[in-house]
């Protein structure tokens, strides 16, 4: 198994390096790509400028090393790149399939960023001739970290700032800094860790939980005492052990094999099939919807014993639930069943009062019960309650249901090796299949469940 | 599809015709009439589609399904929503599996052929010039030598067999069961369509089912719909009819429907109902109109259609190639059988979701279900489509739970005969001994239903028919019927061809031609 690949993106006027103490202390287990984004470093002649430029020319680094784990870290101007990659990852776009986690160090916000008016027009004026001094570079330095960094890397950081372009520069600052991406990054579902300096002026603590914990309500927030907003040059040994804390907390933890989530970034497959089937990894959440917190507890137990899920552990009740609440129906129902809610809350508490050890019982005692509910053998005539037959009818939808919602899940299709979504992108010839016969496939088509190439 | 330039009628004016529906049965109609030069309008549901916004995901492919709330009711209870039942511009031929055998002559006259159900009032000889029309438009692909019928030609050579297909050949082969490529709706080549354009040639994808992106498929809203629009035909998507304006003299003066939470009225002289077998009948029992026979939503039919499904050694990846790619008509009359009619049998490719609902829904659970899921991808299926006998008791009637436009919900009983039970077993045993002879393992069998038919039955007798062989209401002159509702007896081949066959037909008697 390869090391999952960690992607860097740095500053405002930093470049690759200054991640260079991150990765001394970071080590082996992750293959680590630090990059200069276009305008700064060794790219600063790029004529990439704007955010939207800048995360497509991320995104092409990462499609490029096909990693089938990777995980993103982004510093101050990196960390609103890293974030808008990481929402296009997790909806398969770009080519890119999703990430395991993301970093977010002093991060700016998706929205736009909090900075002194004064303060934007001082940074403007120190390229006023085309070029930013030395002193200049180094007051911009000295404003970012709270307290003495390594002379080496002062230096370093002040060659970066000498060496960046002055239009990207100014593009930030006039327009990538304040433009509004909180829609399209909308709310991320992807482990992510917060690190902020204690001292960071703009992007402290109380900003970024207010600008950027929204789109990351999961992320752990981790503070870095005596750090400003350059914690990463002044405490890379801080920042590098929150970074491989989250990857070792996130590692093998995909949501789908690579393989088959490169099939669905893939250009076989449309926008509209990509969004729906990325969709659904979100789950369902823990609040209860239509069923009480004991219906639900039941129906856990009920789906688990009709569909024992193989290589996938969803909460099938919840999404039952949930897409009860949204009120989505198939077009029909047992005329004996009330209304589908109804009908299922019904035959849970039936199947509580009549069976009320149900939960406890080994799996072949389950078995046993299901064969009588199928056999008509288990309901009530009270009110409320379903009775024999109409609990047999109900066991058929819920046996319907649980398998429905399971293979719409894409985890469930990769294991069946289910590929039959991937008929054609959103060109204006759509590939479809050209082998149809037995034992034959496409140079594309994999064992979608393992990943591995097909065997006669 | 493409609306822009379409002629637009006023709601004062009164037009020569509103036809309800654009599926098999509303669109031919309407691309006659206007052909006709007729001011036509068609009221439609559901919303207007292009086919590249259809979606192979299956779940999200609800939005093309008539999901608004149907009972089931019966010892037979068929689904709907995605089994049977269209939305959209198109209609139900969006999703139709544009399996395009042509009907019988015998089961045009099944009970002088067999002495059960009854015979139609129109014969194969009339109606096979109006088959030829419709298959030569919407360009049916074929086998060059159709075994039971040697002078019949198809426009186009047949689409790819996939792995269902070249199993069932082979156990057929063995069993001395004829079979072929199966007439499909769906073009093998690009061609062009005339007021469409290029309909790509077939992509091979069993995706294709559930609306069809390159529009290799004969949906309406790629063939007769373009067609009727290019002759000043309107149509108005998102236009649910719920109801009908009538004179003193029973005659009906307008349609009303609900666009956008807004009721409209639209003047008419004329009105074609073609809403499907459920919603035609629903909306005449929910205005009490054309009913003196009593016969509106009885003789409901469902063709018996089960499956025999099998795992195979190599993998058969069946969601590749047109699901439905080789048929049998050796079992139109079977040699011996104790029940009325027989039926046709198709290869089967069926998408993951679709086929394990219908699974689960049978009785296969727990482990056994995740055992035969572990290799969905060797699975092939073979099902047939049976005869249905009328029966009056098979009964779509009105529930008091209302729908979103506050007309009465449908409830659908549905129960085997005797016959249909024969015919179900004697059609599971051939298909068994079918797969036995391929080589199937953990060989299963679905019982299932499929379409909705009979329920305003053609007939030449105003006491037991809703409409006349014209397909002309009995009680109310300016009301035409044309869907799968007016089949007085269900017929074997699936449905949609003849359909659109009798849907000429009745422009044409309209016409008076």
């Amino acid at each position: 198994m390869a090391r999952p690949t960690l992607f860097l993106l740095h500053a405002l006027g930093l470049s690759a390096r200054s991640w260079d103490g991150v990765i001394d202390a970071i080590g082996d287990g992750l293959d680590v790509v630090a990059l200069d984004l276009p305008g700064y470093g060794d790219n600063a002649a790029s004529p990439l400028l704007t955010v939207r430029e800048t995360a497509e020319w991320v995104a092409a680094r990462i499609r490029e090393r096909e990693p089938d784990e990777w995980l993103i870290a982004g510093h101050s101007m990196g960390g609103k790149i890293a974030t808008i990659v990481t929402a296009w990852a997790e909806r398969a776009e770009h080519g890119l399939i999703p990430p395991t986690g993301l970093v977010l160090v002093d991060a700016s916000t998706p929205g736009p960023e909090p900075m002194a008016e004064e303060r934007r027009a001082l940074m403007e004026q120190w390229w006023a001739s085309g070029t930013i001094s030395a002193e200049d570079a180094a007051a911009y330095i000295h404003a970012n970290t709270a307290g003495p960094i390594p002379g080496a890397v002062r230096e370093t950081a002040i060659a970066d700032v000498q060496r960046s372009s002055r239009v990207a520069w100014l593009e930030w600052l006039r327009r990538g800094s304040l433009e509004d991406w909180s829609d399209e990054v909308g709310v991320l579902r992807t482990p992510t860790a917060i690190v902020v300096g204690a001292e960071d002026p703009d992007l402290g603590a109380v900003n970024q939980e207010r600008l950027n914990l929204p789109h990351v309500p999961n992320a752990v927030v981790h503070e870095v005492d005596g750090a400003g907003h350059d914690s990463l040059l002044q405490y890379p040994g801080e920042v590098a052990r929150f970074v491989t804390g989250l990857a070792a907390r996130v590692e093998g933890t995909a949501a789908l094999p690579p393989a088959f989530a490169r099939l669905i970034a893939s250009d076989r497959v449309s926008a509209r099939t990509r969004r729906v089937m990325m969709r659904r990894l979100d789950g369902p959440g823990d609040a209860p919807r239509v069923f009480s917190p004991a219906q639900r507890a039941l129906l856990t137990v009920l789906v688990a014993r009709v569909l024992p899920q193989r290589g996938t552990d969803l909460d099938i009740a919840g999404r039952i639930d949930a897409e009860f609440a949204a009120g989505h129906g198939d077009g029909w129902r047992f005329a004996e069943l009330p209304p589908d809610a109804e009908a299922w809350r019904q035959g849970l508490d039936t199947l509580a009062e009549q069976v009320p050890d149900f939960a406890a019982l080994t799996g072949a005692a389950q078995e046993a019960v299901l064969d009588r509910v199928w056999d008509g053998g288990i309901g009530s005539d009270a009110d409320g309650r379903l009775t024999g037959s109409q609990m047999r009818l109900w066991l058929k939808d819920v046996q319907a249901e649980a398998v429905r919602m399971w293979l719409s899940h894409p985890a469930a299709q990769a294991w069946i090796r289910y590929d039959g979504f991937a008929d054609g992108g959103d060109g204006p010839r759509k590939q479809g299949f050209s082998t149809t016969h037995a034992g034959e496939w496409e140079p594309w088509q994999r064992d979608w469940r393992t990943g591995k190439e097909l065997q006669a | 599809m493409n609306l822009t330039g379409m002629r637009h009628h006023a709601e004062t004016d009164e037009v020569d015709a509103v036809v309800i529906g654009t599926g098999a049965g509303g669109a031919p109609i309407l691309a006659r009439l206007a052909q006709a030069g007729l001011s036509v309008v068609a009221l439609e549901a559901g919303p207007n589609w292009e086919p590249t916004d259809h979606t192979p995901d299956e779940i999200d492919a609800a939005s093309i399904y008539w999901t608004s709330e149907r009972l089931s009711g019966g010892t037979d209870p068929e689904a709907f929503g995605g089994n049977n039942s269209g939305i959209g511009v198109g209609g139900s031929t969006l999703h139709w599996g544009a399996f395009c055998p042509r009907p019988d002559e015998r089961d045009l006259r099944l009970a002088s052929d067999q002495g059960a159900g009854v015979d139609w009032p129109i014969t194969h000889a009339e109606l096979i010039p109006y088959i030829e029309e419709v298959e030569r438009f919407i360009q049916v692909s074929g086998p060059a030598d159709y075994p039971w019928d040697p002078a019949r030609r198809y426009p186009l050579p047949p689409v790819a067999r996939n792995a269902p297909a070249d199993l069932m050949a082979a156990g057929c082969d063995a069993l001395g069961i004829r079979t072929t490529d199966s007439p499909a709706a769906i073009v093998s080549r690009d061609v062009q369509q005339p007021h469409f354009g290029v309909r790509a040639g077939a992509i091979n994808s069993g995706a294709t089912h559930q609306g069809d992106r390159v529009a290799s498929k004969a949906s309406m809203d790629v063939t007769y719909l373009p067609l009727a629009v290019a002759h000043g035909a309107e149509i108005r998507a998102g236009a649910m009819v719920h109801g009908l304006e009538r004179d003193a003299t029973g005659r009906i003066t307008a349609v009303v429907y609900r666009k956008d939470g807004v009721d409209h009225r639209q003047r008419t002289r004329n009105v074609f109902l073609c809403g499907g077998g459920v919603e035609s009948a629903r909306l005449l029992l929910n205005l009490d109109l054309a009913n003196s026979s009593g016969q509106v939503g009885r003789n409901y039919m469902a063709h018996p259609a089960a499956q025999v499904w099998g795992r195979f050694d190599r993998p058969t990846r069946m969601w590749r190639g047109w699901p439905s790619s080789l048929i049998s008509e050796d079992f139109v009359r079977p040699k011996e059988k104790d029940f009325a009619g027989g039926y046709l049998i198709q290869s089967l490719g069926v998408l993951p979701v679709t086929l394990a609902t219908s699974m689960a829904r049978s009785g296969i659970r727990g482990e056994r279900l995740m055992d035969l899921l572990e290799h969905y991808d060797s699975f092939a299926g073979i099902g047939v489509n049976g005869e249905c006998l009328p029966a009056e008791s098979n009964r779509l009637t009105l529930v008091d739970e209302v729908d979103e436009v506050g007309l009465k919900r449908a409830r659908i009983d549905f129960s085997f005969s005797d016959n249909e039970r024969a015919l179900d077993a004697h059609s599971v045993t051939t298909m068994k001994a079918i797969w036995e002879a391929a080589g199937a393992k953990d060989v299963f069998v679905l019982n299932r239903t499929a379409h909705a038919e009979g329920t305003c039955r053609m007939g030449d007798d105003r006491d037991s028919a809703v409409v006349d062989p014209n397909g002309r209401s009995y009680d109310v002159d300016n009301l035409y019927i044309c869907d799968n509702s007016v089949f007085p007896s269900s017929l074997i081949a699936n449905p949609a061809l003849t359909i659109m066959a009798l849907a000429l037909r009745t422009a044409d008697r309209f016409l008076g031609r």
